[in-house]
């Protein structure tokens, strides 16, 4: 089961681009790994842009499973995975 | 070996691949392939350029495909030798041929008998194993592999394809344990469409076009994974089945296959016991000559001997014998039949009576067409009368047999308009924007579109090339620029194996029902088997049918081949510019060329042709020539070496031929290497190649005692000449079915303009302008007579009479009922003629309006009698419902029945 999301968050990443942190709703969630990775098409039709898809196990009270995409320069989450 | 592609698209996977060969091949290099694959949908258009290309790029090619079976699923194959390659060609052929929906579908039949020499993948998602696993059928999952097993044996691996998805690439995972259950080998391949991944878009669009759905409605699985990946990304993808990555090379190292491109591969032609092709070509061109020669002089037969020589050593004795033999055919029924082209400049050609061109007497140089060093097969391009090319062709099929010859593919390819409709309607662009940008632009390039949308006068008022909003739209059009679309026949290619053609060259049927290669004209040539191409030539139609008329008005036998060329009242229709329905003389621009030629000997008609042409006009050669034609100008020569190759032009190049003389005379060049280094200043050349020739013609111009600066002054002039000169040998055999026409129409103005009339639409003028041209020549044009007119335009005491078929509706099965029912006895009513034909009342109001029944009544009256009789018809009609018989019997059987009034 999964929640979708999709909404905005802001990304820490380190030196090799990967992602050691997200923020979202003002609630930081540390990255322990990366599950997996992959893109999708997209809308290009109307002008939207191939999205990568990047899927962490990520700790704030507790550890959960999320989905981010990229899109442009912004992160967005998803959603959450139960 | 690491990772090797197995499974690639190319663009020759009609709108399905997205990447043209030299993309997939420059990305290979790029990422240090040893080897690649090609494995096009269903065909091998693409395969003899590949291996050529892979070959120049240090890359392994592996031919092969991605066949569609029957069963409707997919199988990759792979070449491992010659064998394969045969067997692959045959399966592509049986699987096209065989299906009469002309979807190709190669059965488990097929497979079984041509599986030696080949590879077999289990294919992708589509393939007949993944399908069954990925439904969890096992069971038919195992009896498939067994068959596949028991086809191919160590030859067959179950196909793994990952690409990283949310789901994670489960059918991957199964159909491996699958295999490893099974104890099948497995291989990784990446199922490529593109070399990059930002193509998937261009891939998606033509799968939208294709399917004939705007891409916003595609459905199924969409990946942007179907890149050509690179070896680490492969091996990261399979880290946990390092086998399926070793079998890639496995794999590659069992595919070597060799192919023999260029070798001549010419069908055999049945000569008489104890000859060898050579000495019976020798014994026929020595007859031929002879009789066109009568006593051989020693230089004819010098030249004779030269050029048999030169095509023994090229083994192409073979390839003339069978021109020979089907011009000699096609004479003997009478149906015209002559070489054009470069061919003409050779005596063999002449003597063998396959061209009608003198090349002794018109100067011409054998080298142009073909020498020692120019290893191509050679190509004789036949004119045949347009009416009685089926009839040739035929012949070719009978003699060679039907598995043995077909019609030569040809690749159709995007242009601006093409990809301007089909993207347009993938993306749902406005119609009127669609019909706006696709105005004025028919022989433009997609990529030439964006260049030319400010400066072309056609496109400079047109909005839509400037709107932001479409700029993307015109992005995706030029991205599609030349892709291949479909296959269909090249005009007048035919080409003849050695045996059965499908062991050499896979064949698909035509959108009209035609056999043809999937290798193009140019792929053929490389595979070095003939091609032979016989191209209608409506004049050729004319002639025939201007001799007939003649015969048929005048009771006079014309030889046309034997009218002398120097007639003084067909240079006079020439010079008053009367040419039009002439062959390449009826032009605005030769009629008005002729005003300052004023043309008075034959040559002057070959000069003509040579040089009302874009190129020749443009750089202003008529403006050099022609003062020195009248004496207004002194001819001079740069140097006393050029008379020999000039003097026929008065100084001026004009011929490609002059080019080689020239480089002979001047550069001390044999006429071999003349003709290389007429090719190459002719062909695309970079800045350096040109000063290599340039170094290389003053170099050996001044070693032979030539002045620098009078090489250099030459050797300009060749270089500008080079990209508009003319075979002059192509130009003689032009020039005299030119001729013909201007003699047929100065004396037999009416017989050669019904002729020409007859075989509309041909040449530059529409019908109307052709009446107007019969009386100008004092021709009278008749009305069509329902009693006199023919299916064709008629002579009848020296006026046109206009045939039956160019009445507005007329169609075959009413002509054919007129004139059938006239042939019994000729019409005495239009009540006779309704009751005797099958003619629509259309088709019958249109006659009497034009007057086709004048001679038997008042039109007043007919119009009024037309109604009556329309309800006789329909009457006849009812009572003889459930009747399988004609109105025309069943009227002959009851005319006076009905008690209508006699009319």
């Amino acid at each position: 089961m999964s929640r979708l999301i999709d909404e905005p968050v802001k990304v820490h990443q380190n030196n090799d681009s990967m992602i050691t942190a997200f923020i979202w709703r003002k609630r930081l969630y540390r990255v322990l790994d990366v599950v997996g990775w992959w893109r999708e098409p997209s809308e290009w039709w109307n002008g939207k842009s191939m999205r990568l898809f990047i899927r962490v196990n990520a700790q704030n009270s507790g550890t959960g499973t999320y989905e981010l995409y990229k899109l442009g320069v912004q992160w967005f989450l998803s959603r959450v995975l139960d | 070996m690491g990772f090797i592609h197995l499974h690639v698209h190319s663009q020759y996977s009609f709108l399905d691949g997205a990447s043209s060969l030299d993309e997939l091949l420059d990305k290979a290099v790029s990422l240090r392939m040893p080897a690649l694959a090609l494995t096009d949908h269903n065909r091998l258009t693409g395969v003899i350029r590949f291996y050529g290309k892979a070959r120049a790029a240090g890359i392994k090619p592996i031919i092969g495909a991605e066949l569609d079976l029957a069963s409707g699923y997919h199988l990759t194959l792979l070449c491992k030798n010659a064998d394969g390659y045969s067997n692959l060609c045959q399966l592509i052929t049986q699987a096209h041929l065989s299906n009469l929906d002309r979807k190709p579908e190669a059965t488990r039949e097929m497979l079984r008998n041509h599986s030696n020499g080949l590879i077999a993948l289990s294919g992708c998602s589509k393939g007949e194993i993944p399908t069954f696993v990925a439904e969890g059928k096992y069971d038919k999952a195992r009896e498939a592999a067994c068959f596949y097993r028991d086809v191919f044996g160590k030859d067959f691996f179950i196909e793994l394809i990952r690409y990283p998805s949310r789901e994670g690439g489960s059918d991957s995972y199964r159909l491996a344990s699958f295999a490893k259950e099974d104890n099948l080998p497995v291989v990784a391949t990446n199922n490529v469409h593109y070399a990059e991944i930002k193509e998937y878009r261009i891939k998606e669009l033509l799968n939208a076009i294709d399917r004939i759905i705007p891409a916003s409605q595609l459905e199924g699985y969409r990946t942007v994974e179907q890149y050509l990946k690179s070896q680490q990304e492969m091996m990261k993808l399979f880290r946990d089945l390092p086998e399926a990555i070793k079998n890639t090379g496995e794999i590659a190292s069992r595919c070597n296959l060799e192919m023999d491109l260029g070798k001549p591969r010419f069908p055999k032609f049945d000569i008489p016991e104890g000859e060898s092709d050579y000495s019976y070509l020798r014994k026929i061109a020595f007859v031929g000559a002879g009789r066109k020669y009568g006593l051989l002089s020693a230089s004819i037969k010098s030249r004779l001997e030269h050029e048999l020589d030169t095509i023994n050593k090229l083994g192409f004795c073979s390839y003339f014998l069978v021109v020979w033999d089907i011009v000699r055919w096609a004479k003997s029924r009478d149906i015209r039949c002559q070489a054009r082209g470069s061919a003409v400049d050779s005596l063999v050609v002449y003597a063998l009576d396959i061209s009608n061109v003198d090349p002794v007497e018109y100067n011409l140089l054998f080298e142009r067409f073909m020498h020692p060093l120019r290893y191509e097969p050679p190509d004789i391009d036949l004119d045949v009368d347009r009416r009685r090319r089926d009839e040739v062709r035929d012949y070719i099929y009978q003699k060679y047999g039907a598995e043995n010859v077909a019609c030569v593919g040809t690749i159709n390819t995007y242009m601006a308009r093409g990809a301007i409709r089909d993207i347009g309607k993938a993306l749902q662009i406005p119609k009127s924007i669609i019909e706006e940008a696709c105005q004025g632009i028919h022989w433009l390039s997609a990529s030439e579109l964006m260049e030319y949308a400010d400066t072309l006068p056609e496109l400079k008022h047109s909005t839509v090339y400037k709107k932001e909003e479409l700029a993307d739209f015109f992005k995706l059009c030029t991205a599609i620029d030349g892709f291949p679309k479909h296959l269909s026949v090249h005009l007048g290619g035919l080409l003849i194996g050695n045996g059965k053609l499908s062991d050499l060259v896979p064949l698909e049927w035509s959108g009209g029902g035609d056999i043809i290669s999937q290798y193009d004209k140019d792929d053929i040539e490389r595979l070095g088997i003939v091609k032979l191409d016989l191209l209608s030539l409506p004049t050729l139609t004319v002639i025939e049918d201007t001799l007939s008329n003649i015969k048929q008005s005048r009771r006079i036998d014309i030889d046309i081949e034997k009218t002398p060329r120097n007639d003084p009242s067909a240079f006079g229709i020439l010079r008053d510019g009367k040419t039009i329905g002439t062959f390449q003389l009826e032009s605005p621009a030769q009629r008005e060329m002729a005003g300052r030629l004023l043309p008075d000997r034959f040559e002057d008609i070959i000069v003509s042709i040579s040089l009302v042409r874009p190129g020749p006009l443009k750089s202003n050669m008529d403006k050099d020539y022609l003062p020195r034609r009248h004496g207004q100008q002194p001819v001079k020569y740069l140097h006393p070496k050029l008379n020999n190759a000039l003097d026929e032009t008065l100084g001026v190049i004009l011929y490609q031929e002059q080019v080689l003389k020239v480089a002979h005379d001047l550069a001390g060049m044999s006429y071999a290497e003349a003709d290389g280094f007429r090719r190459a200043m002719t062909h695309e050349r970079t800045e350096e190649e040109m000063e290599g020739m340039r170094d290389s013609f003053i170099s050996r111009a001044v070693g032979d005692g030539i002045g620098k600066n009078i090489a250099e002054k030459v050797f300009e002039q060749l270089a500008a000449f080079a990209a508009y000169g003319f075979c002059k040998g192509h130009a003689c055999a032009y020039a005299i079915t030119a001729y013909q026409t201007l003699w047929l129409k100065s004396h037999y103005p009416a017989e050669f303009l019904a002729a020409v009339l007859s075989n509309q639409p041909m040449g530059y003028y529409p019908s109307r302008v052709l009446v107007a041209e019969a009386k100008r020549f004092g021709v009278e044009v008749l009305p069509p007579d329902i009693n006199k007119s023919s299916e064709q335009y008629t002579v009848e005491k020296g006026a046109i009479r206009v045939s039956l078929k160019q009445l507005k509706g007329m169609s075959e099965k009413a002509l054919e009922s007129i004139l059938s029912a006239r042939a019994e006895h000729k019409f005495t009513s239009l009540r006779d003629f309704v009751l005797r034909t099958d003619v629509s009342q259309p088709i019958l109001e249109n006659l009497v309006k034009v007057g086709a029944f004048d001679s038997l009544d008042n039109q007043h009256d007919l119009l009024l009698q037309l109604p009556k009789l329309s309800e006789l018809k329909h009457k006849i009609i009812k009572d003889n419902q459930g009747y399988s018989i004609t109105l025309r019997r069943c009227c002959t059987q009851s005319r006076y029945s009905y008690g209508f009034p006699y009319l």
